[in-house]
Formats: structure tokens, C-alpha cells, sequence
């Protein structure tokens, strides 16, 4: 029998690559990669400097951890910013949600991670570590959790709170409620209980 | 499965979650009438998704689903109980989710077992109201028994003379206690106390409640967890990840964080004695 001709490898491997991208299934992949063959010279090496830059220009900031260029990052060396509250989130796209409400002026702690018993994901496997050695400088007084209002996030802002709790540092964490434009109908007890006890006068 | 419609109604304990794609996340579920599933629910991590809150681990929730390819779809679900008092103390969360992981890891998916349900149940609500965490004993016993491990604790597990009231061999490889004279048979095990053994036999046949209203001092809450820990590392043939995750809460601080603290006055409760005593394995 006759070998079928198969897809030469240079795009075989280029549809491999895209497939393992997040939420890209074996067909966009393809897709991808057929419209990366036909597409310009120009923009084919502007997506590899882009993907190249990425790799090797974005570190991790060392105070903070949070993606940056420049370190210390952006959040870090601005001296408007108020150096005693920390707020702690899981991954650096919850620091640009947050700077999107414009509600918080202070400094950002990125864990890259959460606790998570069910993956055996314990303290160990996040930025835990820098946060306890940051508060160390005394400067801090107030450390604000914003991890998701999850199983895991609220585990992992009650061990955090169990680890930095005994050296005086205030732990507080985010409000939990209704979200604008939720139906009360349909919202579970726990927030609808939450929410109630965190009412506030109109 | 040709029998059952296209959408059906059950209800269910919450056992994870796993994120699938830009806004779904699957869901691992036990149910009395379908036993442990897979299903999933989309748009679920938008924030106006009505599901939300009703699928988180550790909610008991009537659900609605229907029948699709691969994994069936979550189209309505609403609590039937949140456990709100375990959501509120890190030391029950731990130790339901220990208990929500060896349900996961002893059920294959889609054999009802109402009675492990109910086991599940009772530890639930048990850790919500005010039992003490070491309920996760009995469980564990209740477990083993409910899966087809029952452990043999009143006669030899080798040769199955009387045992007698003394301590003896706990070997897990062999199922259970095994006698003076069979010690040597048994490839390995440890020596538990006659108050051990009296617990676990006491554990076995009475309910979670009652094992929960017997107060158990910390050496031999250690000691069961040692030995109930050997029998489902036997099944399993591996460590929990809850488990695993119990160890690092409750050993002491390790190195890295104990010197970073420094100078910490109050002992961080992370150290204390109750904890690791409390971690289920």
C-alpha cells in the first residue's frame, strides 16, 4: 500500500504548537497554522519578535512578583502608591482587574497559584515564601486578600491568615456579595447569607 | 443508557472542579442514584452565571443535566445545603475535602452506592455542626468497610483465630490485625494498643455520630490515623493529595518560612500540637 502523503512537518509542528495553547482545539490549530503559511513575511516575524520578546524581556518583579519588564516593577517603584497595604491575588491578570476598578492604591503580592488540596497543591508550590519575607520590613500593616471567593481561594486566605495573623499584620479580606446585575433568584445561600451580613446603610 | 431520557434530575455532593476552556469548568459530582460523574458546566465562571455558588466543591445541590456527547451539561443548579460552617474553618475544610478525596479516588464513575452517600453525607453535616475533625476516622473506617476493605479487626486477618485482648499486629496488607502466631507471615505492619483496637471495633459498628461523641486523646487519634493511613495507602496504592496537603499545614513551619518570620512572638498555629494531630493522615 501506498504512503499516504501526510502534512509536510514544518506546519505538522506549527499545528502542534497552537494546539497546545489554551483553548485552541486540534481544528483552530490547523487553521492557525494554515493562516500563519499564507500570511506575509512581515507579520510572520512580527508574531515570532512578539512571542520571543515575551520570553525574554518579561521577568517576575523581585518584590512583588507580579510580570514586569523593568525591576522593580511599575506597582513597586511608584512612590505615590501607599507602601502599607499589600493586596494578594492569584495571578498577575487579577492585578490588572483590580487597577481597572481603580479602587486600590497600595502594593500587589502575586502567589502564580492558590492552594488547592483536591491537586495536592500545597504552600510550598506558591509565592508564599516572598510575601512572609516582604512583611518582615515592618512597613506593612495591612495585608488584603483578594484571592476568588472559592473553596480554595477562602483556604488559602484562611492559611495565610493563620501564617502572618501571629506577627500583627492585619488580614482582611475582600467583601463578598452579589454581583451588578445578578438575580437574586438565582444566587447561592452562602453569598445571599454573606451578603446580608455585609450590608451596608444606602 | 438508552433507557434514560435525554435530560435527567439528581442530586449530589460536589466533589472538584477543574477548569475547562475561557469560561467552563467540569465539575466531579456524587450522587445516590448515579453515583460519581463527571459533567460540566459552561459559562459557569462568568460572574452572572446562575449556577455559580450552587457547584462549588463541598455544596450539596439538586442539579438538573442533560445528556450530552462526551460529558453530560449542567443546565440548572440550586443548593441543598453549603456547609457554611465548614466553608469558615480552614482545619474542616481540610479535613471534607480529605474525606471528598477518598470518595473520589475509591467510586469509578456511574455506580450508584447510596449508602456511601450517606456516609458522605453524615461527615458532611457532622464537620458543619460541632463534631470534632477526628469524625474523619470513622469515616475513613465506614470507608473501607462500604468499598469492599472492611478491615478485619476481631478475628486474625491471616488464619482467623479469636483474637485476644491484647495489642497486636495491624498489618494493612493483610486486611486488618493479625495474631502472634501469624506475625511472622505478615510481610509488614505496626503494633497498635488494645485502646486502638477497641476504637476501631467501636468505630465499625456504631454511626459517625457516635464515633464523634467519644473523646479520643491525642496519642491514640495518632495512632489510628497511622493505622487507618497504612490501610488506604494499601488500596490507593498512593498518598492523598488532601492528605499530602494536611501534612504541610500541620508540620511544623519548615525552614524557609520559620526563618523568615524571624522574631514571631505567639507561636504561629500552624506548629501546635492539635493540628498535626487533627490532620487526617
Amino acid at each position: 500500500m501506498a504512503e499516504v502523503p501526510s502534512t509536510p512537518e514544518p506546519i505538522q509542528r506549527l499545528v502542534e504548537a497552537f494546539h497546545r495553547l489554551p483553548g485552541i482545539g486540534p481544528k483552530s490549530a490547523q487553521r492557525l497554522a494554515y493562516h500563519v503559511l499564507r500570511t506575509s513575511d512581515q507579520e510572520a516575524n512580527a508574531l515570532i519578535e512578539a512571542v520571543a520578546d515575551v520570553k525574554r524581556r518579561i521577568k517576575l518583579c523581585s518584590s512583588c512578583l507580579n510580570i514586569t519588564e523593568a525591576d522593580p516593577c511599575g506597582y513597586c517603584s511608584d512612590d505615590r502608591r501607599d507602601r502599607t497595604t499589600i493586596c494578594v491575588v492569584e495571578q498577575p491578570l487579577d492585578v490588572l482587574a483590580i487597577e481597572r476598578s481603580g479602587g486600590y492604591r497600595g502594593l500587589y503580592h502575586v502567589l502564580h497559584g492558590i492552594l488547592n488540596p483536591m491537586d495536592g497543591i500545597g504552600p510550598e508550590d506558591i509565592h508564599l515564601r516572598e510575601l512572609v519575607i516582604r512583611l518582615q520590613s515592618g512597613d506593612v500593616q495591612e495585608v488584603i486578600m483578594a484571592t476568588n471567593p472559592s473553596l480554595e481561594g477562602e483556604a488559602t486566605a484562611m492559611y495565610i491568615q493563620r501564617l502572618i495573623g501571629p506577627a500583627g499584620v492585619k488580614v482582611t479580606r475582600l467583601a463578598r456579595g452579589l454581583p451588578s446585575g445578578a438575580d437574586l433568584e438565582y444566587t447561592d445561600d452562602i453569598t445571599l447569607a454573606r451578603a446580608m451580613l455585609g450590608r451596608q446603610e444606602v | 443508557m438508552a433507557s434514560r431520557s435525554r435530560t435527567y434530575n439528581t442530586e449530589g455532593v460536589v466533589l472538584r472542579r477543574r477548569n475547562l476552556g475561557e469560561a467552563d469548568s467540569i465539575f466531579t459530582v456524587f450522587s445516590p442514584t448515579e453515583g460519581k460523574f463527571d459533567a460540566v458546566a459552561r459559562g459557569v465562571r462568568k460572574p452572572k452565571s446562575r449556577m455559580r455558588g450552587h457547584l462549588e466543591p463541598l455544596t450539596r445541590s439538586q442539579m438538573h443535566l442533560a445528556q450530552g456527547r462526551t460529558l453530560d451539561v449542567f443546565t440548572q443548579a440550586e443548593t441543598v445545603e453549603g456547609f457554611r460552617a465548614i466553608r469558615d474553618n480552614l482545619d474542616r475544610i481540610t479535613v471534607a475535602i480529605y474525606c471528598c478525596e477518598l470518595v473520589d479516588r475509591f467510586t469509578v464513575d456511574r455506580a450508584a452506592q447510596p449508602q456511601l452517600y450517606q456516609l458522605l453525607l453524615e461527615v458532611l453535616e457532622g464537620l458543619n455542626a460541632d463534631a470534632p475533625l477526628t469524625i474523619g476516622r470513622a469515616f475513613e473506617l465506614h470507608l473501607l468497610g462500604l468499598t469492599g476493605y472492611e478491615l478485619q479487626l476481631s478475628n486474625c486477618a491471616l488464619c482467623g483465630a479469636t483474637l485476644p485482648a491484647e495489642e497486636a499486629l495491624f498489618s494493612a496488607i493483610s486486611g486488618g490485625l493479625v495474631c502472634e502466631s501469624c506475625r511472622p507471615r505478615a510481610t509488614t505492619g505496626r503494633i497498635v494498643s488494645v485502646r486502638a483496637i477497641k476504637a476501631m471495633r467501636f468505630a465499625s459498628r456504631s454511626s459517625l455520630g457516635d464515633f464523634a461523641g467519644l473523646r479520643l486523646d491525642e496519642e491514640l487519634e495518632l495512632e489510628l490515623r497511622r493505622a487507618l493511613g497504612d490501610a488506604i495507602r494499601v488500596v490507593l496504592d498512593r498518598d492523598t493529595n488532601s492528605g499530602r496537603y494536611v501534612e504541610a499545614l500541620a508540620a511544623p513551619l519548615r525552614a524557609g518560612l520559620r526563618g523568615a518570620l524571624g522574631d514571631v512572638q505567639s507561636p504561629s498555629p500552624l506548629t501546635s500540637e492539635r493540628d498535626s494531630l487533627n490532620a487526617p493522615l
